[in-house]
């Protein structure tokens, strides 16, 4: 009994330790995000005076407000492209008779893995061609490209769990394929979508190099690179930057702690079918 | 978008003719079609922005490239690209330099995760929230996580300096030395990393049969030889799943130096994927810069082939 005790004794020692690792790195970010100008330089743990100037002047000084209705038009319309098209590819991919699955699965796997310096500047100079670069829909259209591999992968995981009854009583009581997939089978695969849904919106809300490549220009800088090339030549506006950080972590903390069972099963989903 | 538009009423017909038709071969042939039909649009997407411009990547690498600014050319097929980097001393430090940062902070992770991850494995009641924690610097911006840590490593007010003094070290410039600004940035990978790491590790934990343990136990083995004789062997695929993942984001290395470093002192936390972004973008060389990216992505591509065949052996064993 005692053994026992200690053992737990040691678990949540350890437990809080890896607590603290995550967290006060945070906890200073926020911090920050609330401290004067004159107190940024402190290493206080609490801000001395407590201000939240830092947010006002990320909105109206600097044009942190454009940065979030890009990140917002662009993760928003990706998820949704990719959610469409990958939901689709993804049934096929598990269900139908095809040949070459295998090969497409395993293509997919590997360019969802490839680092994505390998396609900006092909990327870059046929969007130039098209007069594409600085605009929606150019980044948009990559960035599906660049998700649709991984939440194929995803999707047809799911696809696979489904009995397969389903769609054949589907099929019996004379549904047309598209409403099999969209009356029948997404209905059981919600928890899959969700998942591809999550983690396409987090890659888009967190992607820098594509964007910082596509949309430089002050109009079209989406969170991540506002962020980066935030502040001038000689000081960097730490308070501002981290306010902006906070405000930009925001729905992607909320996103993922709500769906947090949907997330943990993404993360795994190579692991349960390689 | 238009691509389904156009394709859905069709498919939806050819399918409809082949639910009424009873024969097996003619259906089969039919859900194949059905298949390419909704399989199509994405493939097609993939293919023209992802898989068209890899190949014309290395296309570009062979050539010399004309850019304008209006347009670019492509002339002639020439090695020299390649020959430019192979003698380039910054092009082989860079290389290095990503092959060790990979090494050495993907096995930081994978030893840290697995600690981690065993920890949340008996932890009882605070799991679901230490999970919860351990997600949020997984869905950080990179680029924010890198100011973070910009800030943290200030050399004139930072927070790790406030704490190196109060222990009695002084006048350090982290981010000013090389080995260290490596380091400095190495911690900061493994900080946002680590819990990803940690989450697949627990997924693999949970999954693995009772019984087995149950039996090591029962024959009078210790927590400590169960886990290393036992639960270790058996959790080689999740973790080489997990190292693959690793290795090749950890490789493609770029937000994180942009940001916190620049690459520097010097050059010297310069990845492969940032100074194939400065050859291309700030020095307008897109031959060189191509053949930056292609030959980073050719090691990428062997490594990740090695893994898949190692895993894929794995499995077999298992199932066997």
């Amino acid at each position: 009994m005692a053994r026992r005790r200690r053992k737990n004794l040691g678990t949540n020692i350890a437990a809080l330790l890896v607590a603290a690792f995550v967290a006060l790195p945070l906890y200073w970010m926020v911090a920050a995000s609330f401290k004067s100008p004159v107190d940024i330089t402190s290493a206080a743990a609490v801000p001395p005076h407590l201000t939240t100037s830092n947010y006002g002047n990320a909105f109206t000084n600097y044009s942190f407000g454009t940065y979030v209705r890009n990140s917002v038009i662009v993760a928003v319309c990706t998820t949704g492209l990719v959610l469409s098209l990958g939901t689709f590819a993804g049934y096929a991919l598990a269900r139908l008779p095809m040949r070459g699955k295998t090969a497409i699965m395993t293509a997919l796997l590997m360019i969802s893995l490839f680092p994505t310096i390998a396609v900006v500047a092909p990327l870059y100079l046929l969007l130039r061609d098209i007069g594409w670069l600085n605009s929606y829909q150019g980044l948009i259209l990559s960035y599906t490209a660049l998700m649709l591999p991984f939440a194929i992968w995803i999707l047809r995981n799911f696809f696979l769990g489904i009995p397969k009854a389903m769609e054949e009583s589907a099929r019996v009581d004379g549904a047309g394929p598209i409403r099999t997939v969209v009356r029948v089978i997404l209905p059981q695969a919600l928890p899959g979508v969700f998942t591809a849904g999550v983690f396409t919106f987090v890659a888009a809300w967190t992607e820098f190099i594509v964007a910082l490549t596509l949309d430089n220009e002050d109009r079209y800088r989406t969170i991540p690179v506002g962020i980066a090339l935030f502040g001038g030549q000689f000081t960097i506006p730490y308070g501002t930057i981290f306010a902006a950080s906070a405000v930009a972590m925001l729905p992607i903390a909320i996103l993922v702690l709500v769906f947090r069972k949907a997330v943990v099963s993404g993360l795994t989903a190579g692991a349960v079918k390689g | 978008m238009t691509v389904v538009d156009t394709r859905g009423p069709r498919e939806t017909r050819a399918a409809d003719g082949a639910s009424r038709r009873p024969r097996r071969g003619a259906m089969r042939r039919s859900a194949a079609r059905l298949g390419w039909g909704f399989a199509s649009p994405a493939l097609l997407l993939v293919f023209a922005v992802m898989i068209f411009p890899i190949g014309f990547s290395i296309a570009m690498s062979f050539s010399n490239v004309n850019v304008t600014g209006s347009g670019f050319q492509l002339n002639g097929f020439t090695g020299n690209n390649y020959s430019i980097l192979f003698h380039s001393a910054r092009y082989i430090h860079d290389l290095e330099f990503t092959a060790i940062y990979t090494v050495v902070t993907v096995t930081v992770e994978m030893i840290l995760g697995t600690l981690i991850a065993l920890v949340l494995e008996r932890l009882t009641h605070a799991r679901a929230w230490l999970m919860a924690l351990l997600l949020l610097p997984w869905a950080l911006i990179t680029v924010v996580s890198a100011q973070l840590w910009s800030y943290i490593y200030n050399g004139v007010y930072g927070v790790f300096d406030a704490i190196m003094n109060a222990v009695g070290v002084h006048n350090l410039n982290v981010l000013g030395t090389p080995t260290q600004a490596a380091v400095a940035m190495g911690v900061a990978d493994v900080w946002k990393t680590t819990p990803f790491v940690a989450i697949m590790v627990l997924a693999g934990l949970v999954m693995l049969p009772g019984e087995v343990v149950e039996a090591a136990r029962i024959d009078g083995a210790n927590g400590w030889q169960t886990f290393w004789k036992v639960r270790l062997p058996l959790l080689r695929p999740a973790l080489a799943v997990a190292v693959m993942f690793r290795i090749l984001q950890a490789f493609g290395l770029f937000d994180l130096p942009y940001v916190l470093t620049g690459g520097g002192p010097g050059t010297s936390t310069e990845s492969l994927a940032l100074l194939g972004y400065k050859v291309l973008f700030n020095d307008v060389l897109f031959g060189p810069g191509a053949a930056i990216a292609a030959s980073t992505a050719f090691i990428v591509l062997v490594v990740c082939l090695l893994f898949l065949k190692v895993f894929r052996t794995q499995v077999g064993e298992q199932e066997d």
